[in-house]
């Protein structure tokens, strides 16, 4: 009987505890205590932080960092925001289209969109260049992407996907009887929009704002492949340097120590902002959703979207299509350059491309299901207040995000080479670290999630007798499946692309598609690079497509059509 | 033009006196037989790049069928970084170690990572790479190539076209010049080390004024000129010439004042899962069957009786300079500090 009475939440509880020390505590402790050990002897000592922000250099490249983070997450949000109301609000056309472009530009790898930009805004022969020069006359084109602004502009290009989806999936949330009432009350669309739909949005904004950021901050490829030529450093690239020989890891270690504050600080001020207004919107599966007419507007919306997707999309594809195909890709297009050569390199003089894409589809696949359960239970009991501390939970959830992934590797790498627990040199160390990596998309999107999810209709459950597990079972995972779905492609398609982490503990054994990119980047041979990138891409959208299939739910279009 | 003096009458010599039959060393069988127990080695390499450590592996298993030959293509400072990682964790995964960067060679040989062999083949390689060689035969020179000058032809034309390093200073070429970073690569760095060894570091100061575009490998180089972001550069023979004959708008040019020389060493590692496989392996890079690839891939010959392809001049027609060892293990540190400091990254 009393068992029948227990709360077995407490039991999930004591569960995520242990799970997030082995993925999150234990590798960041690891970090912190190396930041603090001296490198040769392992005594308590203060010069690995002398030694790390010792030099104006280091500390640019901080401030650089910082910068790019905010400038892409403005951007992108400039970028993202605007498109997910035109898709789930209004009555634009081609909506299957853009949303297609915008899931493509989130599968395509930042790494691979930078080499690309470089073909598309290099200074003295992109193509974008010539095209302008060829237009106007001119002596030289205006782009240069070896610039702060053209990184900014890389990595927003794929970094607004964030910003759309988490957008998009709270305005599907919201009915249209909140806009009716502003409309009877004599708001215009317009007013409408920013009165009523976006307060309401706002927590899913400022969440991909700061995911955004982190992202940003956290990446390696991108910086390496544009800020190096640019004559500028920004902090992924900086460990990098520590990473060399001889390797300093304690001095890597406490260099991203200030980055953990910046994170904690950004997560406490998106719970202060947020804390101060009620936005339960959501109240089952009641309100009708309608689309604004837009009139004439409409195209105007269809022609910023198309612009941005350009951008991100289909001008970087398009370049490396063509040199996935070009026998030699600076000759351009014409057909006497067109080979399949390449593609038949990669898969089948290098074997190593095929067990490479087996690898990175199964690491990424389980890495998504294990940060998808685990964020969706944090988040639940988080906001349903079930035990103490539960704000904690939180806190070590969104962590990792701010980490670079270089770093966590080296935490991994420092907590998981020695007993009791040795996972390096197999494929778990790399799905373990893919999964925390990903956690706090995972746990941002259930939390917005369950955050819009009225609790009264759980408390009709249990008032009706039925535990909390039968209330999330019956109520909370039918009501948020739709969701569900989307973070689960959000956080596979990150993991299939994932460079940072992964190049740090991968074996033998164990290679993952991005690895065999980057190690393509700096080889000078782009027709390659471009061949394992179109596998890579090929691949995700044909396995993400037949996810939606199988779920038999057309996560992309539905709602739009109707 | 030591090496030149060396190697001509050397190499006609020895093509007239055995011709051009393959050799195998002593005691090949014995060792191939206690190979093919290990199955498979694994051989971390910043030698070339993955098309050509591709077809070297391939044309191992092909000669030794039943080893399998799993390569993983670095730049030098990664390799190097899985490797300590590996050893740190006391991980044993590569049983090779080919890495551009020689002072990494000093840093095993003291960590005692390596273990010693004195390949049979020993005899087939050309003589002025001996002094490559460990005298305690923990490594052997397996691959040499060539840092010089390189640019794009559709907009240099050949009497343009630098002649020697210091015209890479000239203004012309403001914006439009690339080199990688010896912080990544063991060829950058080693060309660095030189130019400062020739010029002093005021070259750099002054290539600095000429905003010089600065990829990571020195294989960045030729992604840079193919897309004509930049119009010349210091780049690798290999990449460039491979690059060329697919069909790329690039050229190279041999520095009148001298190519920078790069003979890389290969060793085998204490903890090798696979020993046998990897004496094995060695003795194979030596090869002429290996070489051969080598050369179709653009990569020049270590085997004295393999002759480059035409198009390339063979080492012993080039005017050649290089660093020592000694000012190599100590010069890459110092110049890739001066490095950050004159290019600010």
């Amino acid at each position: 009987m009393r068992w029948r009475h227990l709360d077995k939440s407490l039991f999930v509880w004591v569960l995520l505890i242990g799970v997030l020390l082995v993925l999150v505590v234990n590798p960041l402790a690891r970090l912190l205590w190396a930041s603090f050990e001296h490198g040769a002897t392992g005594a308590f000592t203060l010069e690995n932080y002398a030694a790390a922000y010792g030099r104006w250099r280091y500390l640019e490249a901080l401030w650089n960092s910082l910068v790019l983070g905010l400038a892409v997450a403005v951007l992108g949000t400039v970028f993202g925001v605007p498109m997910a109301w035109a898709v789930s609000r209004t009555d634009m056309p081609a909506k299957g289209l853009v949303w297609a472009a915008i899931l493509g530009t989130f599968i395509v790898p930042s790494y691979l969109g930078a080499v690309a930009w470089i073909l598309l805004a290099g200074p003295n022969a992109g193509w974008l260049n010539r095209l302008y020069v060829w237009l106007t006359g001119a002596a030289s084109g205006p782009l240069n992407i070896y610039s702060m602004a053209g990184l900014v502009l890389v990595i927003a290009c794929y970094s607004f996907p964030y910003a759309f989806v988490f957008t998009r999936s709270a305005l599907d949330l919201i009915s249209s009887e909140m806009e009716d009432a502003a409309s009877t009350l004599g708001a215009g669309t317009l007013r409408t929009m920013l009165r009523v739909t976006l307060p309401l949005t706002l927590p899913a904004i400022l969440g991909a704002f700061i995911v955004e950021f982190l992202e940003a901050i956290a990446l390696f490829g991108a910086p390496a492949l544009i800020a190096l030529p640019a004559r500028f450093q920004v902090m992924t690239t900086m460990l990098w340097q520590f990473f060399e020989f001889p390797p300093k890891v304690q001095v890597a270690a406490a260099y991203s120590m200030p980055l953990l504050a910046i994170t904690v600080f950004l997560f406490w001020l998106q719970r202060r902002i947020i804390a101060r207004k009620g936005y339960v919107a959501l109240t089952g599966k009641g309100g009708e959703r309608r689309q604004i007419r837009l009139g004439g507007w409409r195209w105007v919306m269809l022609g910023y979207c198309l612009f941005v997707t350009s951008l991100s999309f289909f001008l970087p594809m398009l370049v490396v299509l063509q040199a996935a195909f070009a026998k030699a890709w600076g000759r351009g297009f014409g057909l006497d350059n067109i080979t399949l050569e390449n593609l038949r390199f990669v898969l089948i003089d290098q074997p190593i491309t095929r067990a490479a894409t087996l690898h990175t589809f199964v690491y990424g696949g389980t890495a998504a299901a294990i940060a998808l359960g685990l964020g969706l239970s944090i988040a639940y009991i988080v906001h349903r207040r079930l035990v103490p501390l539960g704000g904690a939970l939180a806190y070590i959830a969104m962590a990792p995000f701010v980490i670079p992934g270089i770093v966590l590797a080296i935490g991994f790498y420092a907590a998981y080479t020695t007993p009791p627990l040795v996972l390096y040199g197999g494929a778990w160390i790399l799905i373990l670290a893919f999964t925390t990596r990903f956690l706090p998309i995972a746990y941002a999107n259930s939390d917005a999630a369950i955050r819009s999810l009225n609790p009264e209709l759980e408390d009709a459950v249990r008032i009706l007798g039925g535990g909390r597990l039968l209330a999330m079972r019956r109520v909370v995972g039918p009501l948020l499946k739709r969701g569900l779905a989307g973070a689960f492609i959000l956080v596979f398609i990150p993991a299939t692309r994932e460079l940072s982490s992964a190049i740090f503990l991968y074996t033998t054994g164990t290679q993952v598609l991005s690895v065999l990119l980057f190690d393509k980047s700096d080889e000078g041979n782009f027709e390659i690079l471009s061949s394992i990138g179109l596998i890579l891409v090929v691949i995700t959208v044909a396995l993400v497509l037949a996810g939606f299939r199988l779920a038999g739910r057309d996560f992309m279009l539905k709602r739009t059509a109707s | 033009m030591p090496i030149a003096r060396v190697l001509l009458p050397v190499a006609v010599t020895v093509l007239l006196a055995f011709g051009a039959h393959a050799h195998a060393f002593e005691g090949e069988p014995a060792l191939y037989e206690a190979a093919k127990k290990e199955k498979a080695l694994t051989w971390y390499t910043a030698h070339y790049n993955s098309e050509t450590a591709a077809a070297v592996c391939n044309g191992f298993e092909k000669k030794y069928p039943g080893i399998k030959c799993n390569y993983i293509r670095t730049t030098a400072q990664v390799a190097y970084q899985r490797l300590a990682q590996d050893q740190k964790a006391g991980i044993a995964q590569a049983s090779v170690i080919s890495s551009t960067d020689v002072g990494h060679y000093g840093r095993m040989k003291q960590d005692g990572w390596l273990q010693p062999y004195r390949p049979k083949n020993l005899s087939e390689l050309i003589d002025a790479f001996k002094s490559f060689n460990d005298p305690d035969g923990l490594y052997v020179a397996t691959a040499a190539g060539l840092v010089l000058i390189t640019y794009n032809t559709s907009v240099v034309s050949p009497a343009d076209a630098p002649k020697n390093w210091t015209d890479l200073l000239d203004p012309k070429w403001k914006g439009k010049l690339s080199i990688g970073h010896p912080g990544f690569s063991g060829y950058v760095g080693t060309w660095v080390v030189q130019m400062r060894k020739s010029y002093g570091w005021d070259f750099f100061k002054k290539l600095e004024l000429n905003k010089p575009r600065i990829g990571r490998s020195i294989n960045d180089t030729v992604t840079m000129l193919n897309a004509k972001q930049s119009w010349v550069a210091a780049g690798p023979s290999a990449t460039t010439l491979e690059s060329k004959d697919k069909g790329n708008p690039v050229a190279v040019v041999y520095p009148t004042d001298g190519a920078i020389l790069m003979v890389s060493p290969t060793g085998i590692l204490k903890n090798a899962p696979a020993p046998n496989a990897a004496k094995l392996f060695e003795e194979y890079l030596l090869s002429k069957d290996c070489n051969e690839i080598m050369v179709k891939m653009r990569q020049d010959s270590v085997n004295r009786h393999v002759q480059p392809l035409p198009g390339a001049k063979s080492l012993a027609e080039v005017k050649t300079i290089r660093p020592t060892y000694d000012e190599v293990e100590k010069g890459i540190p110092e110049v890739k500090e001066l490095f950050r400091d004159t290019f600010g990254i």
